[in-house]
């Protein structure tokens, strides 16, 4: 895994230094022309080359090889003047449009979408599950029947659709919620008010996402759950005359979670790609949000992190998923 | 029962277990199919797989009809744009914007129709008057989020007799037969003035002149009453100008506020244009501007003074960026900017000259002395096709892009131009229907090739690394798990991000979008067909293979591969839609195909603003409609696919 982490890290490094963007340049140039008019052209020029040579030095782009450049960034590889400054030793960037270090940056917007992914999440599991269940017991009958036109819809419509829909009919039709934003502009609220203003703006994101991640999961619990239910230790447990509440939450249940706990985690992360969309679409201030404006700015180092993090989430789903396999089957063991 | 279940399984199989267990297959088979021949009844029909699948699949209803749909879909959009040789685009137009969906601009209300005094129109609506001074309103009438409606006409007009009309972009002007001005429509920038209380303290605007507000004018001497874009003007005989409405919508509006003495006035889209007393030039109040003549829309300009000579001007006829001039000989010519593909105006014979001549936006109808109606300038809209039934006309209405010709007792008997839009337009004022048309086929190929891409990568990969194993298999593993922790949506942005920065051409940018989709979408089918080759190799037929000295290759491409074909067959339609959504998505959100070129993604970036959703829903959602039309219906067909190709969830059933 690590491996792959490493690789992916070089290949996304090797990517972004395919942007002609030179900060040293940029830095150096200020710089220069910061100084009072007293210098002459030829001072200035002899200025701009020891600065511009300080910066590189200083950003570790003093060379032309990729691979050394992509260490330093890393944080293995010395800079000119011997000392290490990398993604190891925290160092994670620097923002041009904010005027800060890439963390701070990031922080606040990951609250936000943090705060809202786990309602989200929640929510959406909260009703998936049940629904997948009666679903699959209840197979063909009218329920099972409509609930799998709604999710084929569900799953076959972009999100964006969904958003704009929603939008039309509780903003615009009904006028139940704001159609944008975090909080009521212009509001100082503390406490319990803040919280209460801040629900009422997140309410209907948050109505949008878990519709959206309804229709996949839902047929994914009724197929599992199909598919445990036909299994013969459940013909068993209904010859012993076991109730069939227990039957099915504790038999077939357990035998349908193995697939949908890979779901369950690899969607913690389609949320998170998924909100690229949903705060676009509803001016949320968080991770999407952040990475659009970003490509928009050209602002790459906030990019080039969280697209780190984006790829370290999706790898530790991975190692979640296994650890989590092994609990759920107990047949599953990982000893490679 | 056995051989029911034989019928299920794949055809090559069958063939191989028959050569592993019979050995020699040519008598075998020719024995089957004479047995297949002889008796029928007794052994049940051998079908190849490929037919029962068929067969099964037809037993669906709903994926029958999903697939009619997602074939006359590709019909749709591959075919329509064909017969679309008006598209362009880039296309925009400033007074077709946001326009409802609907047919119904031309069509002339029913008690107008035999009794016409005058027809006119701007904008998406038109307005008449008929004979006995009644008022009528049809087309687009609905001004843009203000939610006035031009078609509510007031009931002092309704009431009056109305002499003569006029239509701007979104308020009409009427002059009743006893000289009352009436106004109607959008008000809000100075159009008129629909409070006479409320304060007149904007400098942007040029309120409405305070007799015609309260009093009555001499309709006989009224030389012309024209509209434009939130702007009226009303021209006397003795030459004074009433002039009202947003003074920034015309560059040259204060110059004719204080001119005197034109004896003819009109509004292009950028300027106000007069013709003064001399009649040598056309009056702009700015320098420079309709300072060149040509004398058909076919040929070189020339500067107006030389190629007028002696003649003046009698009148002009005004179109949205250029003027037909009448000339004091009989002939016409024509000022101002001109786009190329017009279509010319008729060369006339020696006797015949043009009496009177109409402007649409871009277009003008003419009518000569003989009756015969011709029409010139751009075609779009089929505005300049003056039909045959047209001539014999006493009279030509031209309007925005409508025509209409009437004769001498007021009875309408030819119109030509825009119907409408099925689709209504979008904030650019393009045709939503010809851009679903055009975008479907961009947002289909780009669909396409990235599945097919993806499902090269994927079968190739999953193949060799099912077959092999062991070490190649370990290592194509570690590729596709690098492959799949790359997280999709924002990899894909930022690739073709970091594409917007380099120079490169349209083109190519799409093909690239292409391979991204594609080279990020494989590692599901890989590992899916890796799974089943695992599987199939163990089988018989791969052992007899093997042992017939068949190559490695040759085995896991040409007796494993079909084996496992169902499985991409559904993949591969499944992940078509995927396609076609994440396309959507990303230049939804700006960072795929861009404007002007249309895909069903960007068509709706326009409408991630509450204010289009709310107000001008036309605008998503027709396209949102055919976006999740096909995709429903790809992933209904899929499903199906699925459930046909695959014994075990059959047996489920």
């Amino acid at each position: 895994m690590m491996v792959v982490l490493l690789i992916l890290s070089f290949i996304m490094f090797m990517i972004y230094n395919l942007v002609p963007s030179n900060r040293a340049y940029t830095d150096a140039r200020t710089e220069v022309q910061s100084y009072k008019k007293g210098l002459t052209e030829e001072q200035r020029n002899q200025l701009f080359d020891e600065l511009y040579l300080k910066y590189q030095r200083r950003y570790g782009t003093d060379t032309d090889n990729k691979i050394i450049r992509y260490l330093r960034w890393i944080g293995v590889y010395p800079l000119y003047d011997g000392s290490y400054n990398g993604l190891l030793q925290g160092n994670f960037g620097y923002s041009y449009e904010a005027k800060d270090e890439v963390v701070n940056v990031v922080v606040a917007p990951m609250k936000n979408t943090i705060f809202i992914n786990i309602f989200a999440t929640i929510l959406a599991l909260g009703i998936s599950i049940p629904l997948g269940i009666i679903c699959a017991v209840k197979k063909g009958s009218k329920l099972d029947q409509g609930v799998q036109i709604i999710t084929i819809v569900g799953y076959s419509l972009p999100t964006f659709i969904f958003a704009i829909l929603f939008i039309w009919i509780f903003c615009s039709i009904l006028g139940w919620f704001p159609p944008s934003g975090m909080k009521t502009p212009g509001s100082n609220y503390t406490g319990m008010k803040y919280w209460l203003d801040r629900l009422y703006y997140i309410a209907l994101p948050l109505i949008t996402m878990t519709f959206c991640s309804l229709g996949g999961m839902t047929r994914y619990v009724r197929a599992s759950m199909i598919e445990a239910l036909s299994m013969d230790c459940i013909k068993t447990a209904r010859a012993k005359g076991l109730r069939e509440k227990v039957v099915i939450y504790s038999h077939a249940w357990r035998n349908a979670l193995i697939p949908i706990v890979t779901l369950v985690v690899g969607w913690f992360l389609g949320i998170f790609s998924g909100s690229l969309i949903f705060e676009q679409m509803f001016a949320l201030n968080g991770m999407g949000d952040l990475m659009i404006k970003s490509l928009r700015t050209a602002d790459y180092d906030v990019v080039l992190l969280m697209q780190m993090f984006y790829v370290m989430m999706s790898l530790l789903s991975n190692l979640i998923i296994d650890i989590v396999y092994g609990l759920v089957d107990p047949r599953v063991r990982v000893n490679k | 029962m056995s051989e029911k279940k034989n019928n299920r399984t794949p055809f090559h199989p069958l063939n191989w277990l028959k050569r592993a267990f019979f050995g020699g297959s040519k008598e075998f088979a020719d024995q089957m199919e004479n047995r297949k021949k002889d008796d029928v009844n007794d052994v049940e029909e051998i079908v190849t797989p490929a037919k029962q699948a068929f067969r099964n699949f037809m037993e669906h209803k709903l994926a029958v009809a999903a697939m009619c749909v997602v074939i006359a879909m590709f019909l749709f959009v591959f075919i329509a744009p064909l017969f679309m040789t008006n598209y362009k685009d880039a296309y925009t137009e400033v007074t077709q914007k946001n326009v409802r969906p609907g047919l119904d601009m031309m069509s002339v209300p029913a008690e107008l129709k035999n009794n016409v005094r005058m027809i006119d129109s701007y904008g998406s609506f038109s307005v008449g008057v008929n004979n006995d001074g009644k008022v009528f309103v049809w087309g687009d009438s609905v001004i843009g989020t203000t939610k006035i409606d031009v078609a509510d006409i007031p009931e002092e007009v309704l009431n009056d007799k109305i002499a003569m009309v006029a239509a701007g972009i979104d308020h009409v002007v009427a002059i009743s037969e006893a000289g009352k001005v009436y106004c109607w429509g959008n008000y809000k920038l100075g159009q008129y003035i629909k409070d006479p209380d409320a304060p007149r303290d904007n400098p942007n605007i040029a309120y409405m002149p305070d007799e015609l507000l309260n009093g009555t004018i001499d309709v006989s001497q009224i030389k012309k009453l024209a509209c434009g874009y939130q702007c009226s003007a009303i021209l006397m005989q003795d030459g004074t100008l009433y002039l009202w409405g947003n003074k920034n919508t015309y560059a040259n509006f204060n110059n004719f506020l204080s001119v005197s003495g034109l004896t003819d006035i009109g509004f292009t889209i950028n300027y106000i244009v007069g013709l003064q007393e001399d009649a040598k030039s056309v009056y702009t109040g700015t320098r420079g501007l309709f300072g060149e003549a040509r004398a058909n829309l076919d040929q070189k300009a020339e500067k107006l003074s030389s190629f007028l000579g002696k003649r003046t001007i009698e009148s002009f006829t005004v179109a949205g960026v250029n003027l037909c001039l009448q000339l004091s000989d009989g002939s016409i010519c024509f000022v101002g900017d001109f786009r190329s593909n017009l279509v010319p105006a008729p060369v006339l014979p020696e006797d015949e000259y043009f009496v009177s001549i109409a402007a649409g936006t871009y277009h003008y109808t003419g009518l000569t002395n003989k009756g015969n109606v011709y029409s010139f300038g751009e075609n779009t809209f089929n505005q300049s096709t003056a039909p045959k039934k047209a001539n014999g006309a006493s009279q030509v209405y031209s309007g925005a892009f409508q025509n209409y010709a009437v004769d001498d007792s007021g009875k309408l008997i030819a119109k030509w131009g825009l119907k409408g839009y099925l689709f209504g337009t979008d904030s650019y004022g393009a045709d939503i229907f010809q851009r679903i048309a055009n975008g479907g086929r961009m947002t289909m190929t780009i669909g396409a090739v990235a599945v097919i891409i993806s499902s090269i990568i994927g079968i190739i990969i999953g193949c060799i690394s099912g077959y092999f194993g062991g070490k190649v298999d370990m290592f194509l593993m570690r590729v596709t798990e690098i492959f799949a922790a790359i997280p999709f949506l924002p990899f894909a942005l930022i690739l073709s991000s970091l594409m917007s920065q380099m120079t490169l051409s349209e083109n190519m940018r799409i093909f690239i979008i292409m391979v991204i989709l594609g080279v990020l979408s494989w590692t599901g089918l890989a590992r899916l067909v890796r799974g089943q080759v695992l599987v199939a190799r163990e089988n018989e037929y791969v052992l007899s293979a093997k042992a017939m000295g068949v190559s490695a290759a040759r085995i896991a491409f040409k007796h494993i591969l079909p084996n496992v074909i169902s499985v991409i067959l559904v993949t591969l339609t499944l992940d078509f839609a995927t396609c076609m959504l994440t396309e959507s998505s990303l230049s939804y959100l700006g960072f795929g195909v861009n404007y002007p070129r249309p895909t069903w993604g960007n068509m709706l970036e326009g409408a991630n603003n509450s204010t289009v959703i709310k107000n001008y829903w036309w605008q998503w959602v027709f396209t949102s409609g055919f976006l999740a039309v096909t995709t429903i219906c790809i992933n209904i067909v899929g499903d199906t696919l699925r459930d046909v190709l695959d014994p075990k969830s059959n047996i489920d059933k």
